[in-house]
């Protein structure tokens, strides 16, 4: 690094600030690290099974049934790949719902609006879980039988549909008015302006929100579970915890799994936000 | 000889604001025109009104041969202001390229989409007007990768490429850093002596009384003076059009 100082040796007052500056960062970032296993650490000795006394207080701590867990985690786990599944199909279904509702939201064709919003509307006063049940259990009354697994996709998929179709409606409305001008003024159409123009620069910034919404979507599949028809990984859990008597260790288990998706699901997330933004600059 | 462009008679309101009140005027091929006047008083309204970008309320435009009404509907209506589009090439102050596209996807967006043009020939067409700004070097770089002066150049490609009649300029330099403007205005210099039709709404003097053939100075809605730039700069008669140039140093107004 060059510096303007006569002594090739000594560092320049800039370098030395930030070498500060990087100090003072890592610092927190040891003692976030430092804390998280603290915490960690805690919650493991909750479930540890053993018992200790500090000072004259006896501490007991949760005794888990450690051969059950051995017998039943892969039978668990065996849910985990349903549970991705059934968010990954939702989640596709909802972006097709949500931007034909935003597109709806956003015409000036007085049906289409109003069916827009009386979509968003009926769906987001409504219990996403009366919602799955009504498909599974109140349809077939009407001739419609869905299997656990579809009736589950297409509440999950119509009910994000409606809470998403605001996130790509706002995507929609930052593309500027002088990108819409310009695809005009060299002789563009509506659809063309849409497809050309508006469409692929709103993609890219919905992409981080509908991240989001698909890890709160791999949670809320465990509402699936109510059908007893989707053996996704709440209803394997729920199942093994009751026949066994073991509902403390196969929830724990199931919890367990939910958690690490959302980790491995938030990592992926946020390397693809920051692979947009350094795009965004790069391009 | 035959007017490119006509305005006849035309009024446009924003809400109960009487924006730009029954100008008519025309320009001839090749002419080159320069708007001035205050912001604010309806010079950019009145260039976006000859390609539609603003619907006029009352009057018509008339470009090479083909008049649009400020009113009417429905689908032969909407296929005449799309014809009176194609007609026009159009530069904005803030260039509005497209940032998801190259500089070259740029200036062959509208010949594929909207003329239909094979690829090869657009990419051909394309590069002859990339070229012709002086960036065929940048062909693969997206706008954010350069200048505002080399985004404005690509801008003026793009409209080129679809062979408008007649280029409507709007600001063209207003939002450039200072020693980035002469490169813009090369390229326009470049155009006038092809001979192309310009209107230009711009706040370059300079440029103005050197290559237009006209000057209008406009003032809340009404054309206050037109003329050569001679007689525009040298003798301006309106007092509003003295205290304008003498406001942007153009005048000495004694």
């Amino acid at each position: 690094m060059a510096t303007t100082t006569a002594d090739p040796g000594s560092k320049s007052q800039a370098q030395l600030i930030f070498e500060l500056k990087q100090r003072q960062l890592n610092r927190f970032k040891m003692g976030v690290w430092g804390s998280w296993l603290v915490l960690l650490a805690v919650l493991l000795l909750a479930f540890s099974g053993i018992n200790f006394e500090i000072g004259g207080f006896h501490f007991r701590t949760i005794q888990l049934d450690f051969a059950f867990i051995r017998q039943w985690m892969p039978y668990i786990f065996g849910g985990v790949g349903l549970t991705i599944l059934l968010a990954v199909l939702s989640i596709a279904l909802a972006c097709i719902l949500s931007l034909l509702g935003a597109l709806g939201r956003l015409s000036r064709f007085p049906p289409a609006y109003a069916l827009a919003t009386f979509y968003i509307s009926l769906i987001r006063g409504t219990p996403l879980l009366l919602q799955i049940i009504f498909i599974f259990l109140a349809l077939p009354q009407l001739g419609i039988v869905l299997s656990g697994i579809w009736a589950g996709v297409l509440a999950l998929g119509i009910n994000y549909g409606a809470y998403m179709t605001e996130i790509m409606r706002a995507g929609i409305q930052s593309v500027g008015i002088g990108q819409r001008e310009a695809a005009l003024a060299i002789g563009m159409n509506q659809s063309q302006i849409m497809r050309r123009i508006v469409l692929p620069q709103a993609m890219r910034l919905v992409i981080p929100p509908i991240g989001n919404e698909f890890i709160a979507m791999l949670k809320d599949t465990a509402l699936i579970s109510v059908t007893g028809f989707a053996w996704e990984t709440l209803w394997r859990a729920q199942k093994v915890g009751r026949a066994n008597f073991r509902s403390l260790e196969a929830l724990l288990i199931a919890a367990v799994f939910y958690w690490i998706i959302t980790i491995i699901f938030s990592a992926v997330q946020a390397r693809i936000e920051a692979s947009l933004a350094k795009g965004d600059r790069g391009r | 000889m035959k007017p490119i462009v006509r305005v006849d008679h035309l009024d446009k309101y924003f809400d109960r604001l009487h924006v730009l009140k029954d100008l008519s005027f025309a320009v001839a091929p090749a002419e080159v025109v320069c708007i001035i006047g205050r912001s604010g008083s309806g010079k950019s309204t009145l260039l976006r009104c000859i390609n539609f970008l603003e619907q006029p309320d009352h009057g018509s435009v008339e470009v090479a041969g083909l008049v649009v009404p400020a009113e009417g509907n429905g689908r032969e209506y909407r296929q005449q202001i799309h014809d009176l589009r194609l007609k026009t090439g159009m530069v904005f102050q803030s260039f509005n390229l497209f940032p998801h596209m190259t500089a070259l996807e740029n200036v062959i967006e509208g010949p594929v989409t909207v003329k239909g043009t094979a690829k090869e020939e657009a990419i051909d067409l394309g590069m002859h007007n990339l070229t012709k700004v002086g960036l065929a070097d940048k062909r693969d770089a997206y706008p954010s990768r350069l200048s505002g002066g080399q985004q404005q150049r690509v801008a003026i490609a793009r409209a080129l490429a679809m062979q408008p009649q007649v280029m409507l300029f709007d600001e063209p330099t207003s939002a450039l850093d200072p020693e980035l403007i002469g490169e813009v205005l090369n390229v326009m210099q470049q155009l006038v002596e092809e001979g192309m039709t310009m209107l230009t709404v711009t706040h370059e003097m300079s440029f103005a009384y050197q290559f237009a053939h006209r000057i209008i100075f406009m003032d809340d809605g009404r054309f206050v003076e037109v003329g050569p730039p001679g007689q525009i700069f040298d003798d301006p008669q309106d007092n509003r059009t003295r205290q304008f140039l003498s406001a942007v140093g153009r005048f000495e107004n004694k």
